[in-house]
């Protein structure tokens, strides 16, 4: 469903490199988590994927289709095939709730009565049925990241891509919107989600790929937030250099 | 629902933008309103031209008693002079340049300047034979006016050659003159209105960013996205060309055909109909203007 081959991403030439020659696929229907520090590379990835950024090298392919060769014209195209979620939720705040979840519709020429049938559907499916005349500002930080995920997923894409979705929420609402993207995951949408909370993904036992310094350190399925097997050869050579840097980033910070 | 929704959107960023809008309203309102006073003095001139160049004639004055120009040094014109012109006038040399003349005897004259200024005190001061007598012609082509004049001034008997255009001339120079200086100051408005709608179109797209990200990230083509900024800007543009086009009918049909048409009752002035003509380019002006700088701006500022 998305295939990364050779993928470097230089943003600035004196710095090192964004992502640094990944080489990744993630299947249909796969759940997985994007893990590593700040600055490791998670953010770039998933916009390389949506075509917000192109890659310096190497070719990203999504659902087939190598995004560099899709003109910019047909890029809204590729977009709809993916749903988005982010740590600050991004809902219209004069918005309803139902207005929200329907704007994604509305701006892709949904009719009307598509719209009426699927956004209770889709409100249902994340737990907020009967919540559709409430404001954003009325409802919890849980609530508002269920609405934002309803919009994500309302016109059905394929991929659902979410960065770190529970970073502002606390770890029981954070279970909560993890059984919402499990059970959009079960329906069949290919999930991707970038994160930092380790409870989390120790509680899931998903597919669990590692970025360190561009670089994926590790990929492995059914796994914990950090490593079960040791860390040997080059992979090591970097976990050291970059265990380093955060002890020294840490001595700085005291 | 995908034109419903475009509407609304545009309604949303009006209102939220008011004070803008009303803005670019205003500016493009008088911008235009002085590129169609420009073109409404251009109708004029030509109407003018129309109507007068077709009454305007050259005069060949005669001497008189009182001349003191130098072909008058042996007093007023005598008969054989007179004679001698006229046979000069009917000459095929001449003739192929005039459509036809009158003589104008000084007694001839002299009813005319009463006629002319019947009001005013001058009459009563003025003589018959201080009046000259004169040839008056009407030209084929009233460009070759230098023919007559050369032919003529230097001719016995002949006081001056005199041609009436060059006054009217005179007078179009000075409305070409008001009418390239309204053109100045609806450039620099026009040049004004343009920075403002620039202005106004990023002030809307940056207070609307969240819904544009959202639009994009779920998809939204570029038109959905970028048409109610266009729009926003196309319609206060548009909305600012009516006014315009409707303080000029109001003139026209108010100041020009009302007060001024009573008080000059022999200057053909434009009508309110032919100032119609005016608005569909105004209006083509000022949205076509606002459109394409909206989209420039949105090509800067609007990611899609």
């Amino acid at each position: 469903m998305i295939r990364f081959e050779n993928v470097t991403k230089v943003y600035d030439p004196n710095a090192r490199p964004a992502l640094d020659a990944v080489n990744l696929e993630i299947d249909r229907g796969e759940f997985t988590f994007l893990v590593g520090a700040s600055g490791s590379g998670k953010s770039t990835f998933l916009r390389l994927i949506l075509k917000e950024d192109r890659a310096t090298s190497g070719s990203v392919y999504v659902a087939g289709q190598n995004v560099a060769n899709i003109s910019s014209w047909r890029v809204p195209k590729l977009r709809r095939g993916i749903g988005v979620v982010f740590q600050d939720f991004r809902l219209l705040p004069q918005k309803n709730v139902f207005a929200n979840v329907a704007f994604a519709m509305q701006v892709i020429g949904k009719s009307r009565s598509i719209i009426r049938e699927t956004v209770p559907e889709v409100l249902k499916t994340v737990g907020l049925e009967g919540k559709e005349r409430r404001m954003p500002h009325e409802l919890s930080g849980g609530e508002q990241q269920r609405v934002a995920i309803a919009r994500a997923v309302v016109n059905r894409p394929g991929i659902l891509l979410a960065d770190e979705p529970t970073g502002n929420l606390d770890p029981i609402t954070s279970m909560g919107i993890m059984g919402v993207l499990d059970k959009i995951n079960q329906n069949g949408t290919t999930v991707v989600m970038a994160t930092h909370d380790d409870d989390i993904v120790n509680e899931m036992r998903k597919r669990v790929v590692e970025l360190r310094n561009g670089v994926v350190v590790r990929d492995e399925a059914r796994a914990l937030y950090t490593s079960m097997i040791p860390v040997v050869g080059e992979s090591r050579r970097m976990k050291d250099a970059s265990d380093a840097e955060i002890d020294r980033a840490q001595g700085v910070q005291q | 629902m995908r034109l419903a929704f475009i509407l609304g959107e545009i309604g949303s960023g009006l209102r939220r933008n008011l004070s803008m809008v009303i803005s670019v309203v205003l500016v493009t309102f008088v911008s235009l309103t002085f590129v169609g006073a420009a073109g409404m003095l251009q109708m004029q001139i030509n109407q003018m031209k129309g109507y007068w160049y077709d009454k305007v004639q050259v005069a060949i004055f005669l001497c008189n008693d009182s001349s003191t120009a130098t072909g008058c040094a042996s007093g007023a014109v005598t008969k054989e002079q007179q004679d001698n012109l006229a046979k000069m006038l009917d000459s095929p040399a001449v003739k192929q340049y005039i459509s036809d003349y009158q003589f104008e005897s000084q007694a001839d004259a002299f009813k005319h300047f009463k006629e002319q200024f019947s009001n005013s005190p001058i009459v009563d001061s003025v003589t018959q034979d201080q009046l000259p007598s004169s040839f008056r012609i009407n030209m084929k082509d009233p460009q070759k006016y230098q023919i007559i004049s050369e032919t003529f001034s230097s001719q016995a008997g002949v006081e001056t050659v005199s041609d009436q255009r060059q006054v009217l001339e005179r007078i179009f120079e000075w409305m070409n003159g008001a009418s390239v200086a309204a053109m100045v100051v609806a450039g620099v408005m026009i040049f004004c209105a343009v920075l403002l709608i620039t202005t106004t179109i990023r002030l809307s797209a940056f207070s609307r960013r969240r819904e544009t990200g959202i639009m994009r990230l779920v998809g939204a083509s570029k038109t959905v996205i970028q048409l109610p900024f266009i729009l926003e800007g196309v319609i206060a543009a548009v909305v600012g060309a009516v006014l315009a086009s409707g303080t000029l009918w109001l003139v026209a049909q108010f100041w020009l055909n009302g007060d001024l048409s009573q008080q000059f009752l022999n200057t053909p002035f434009i009508s309110s109909t032919q100032v119609l003509v005016i608005a569909p380019i105004l209006i083509a002006l000022g949205g076509g203007l606002a459109g394409i700088s909206s989209l420039l701006t949105l090509r800067r500022y609007l990611k899609v």
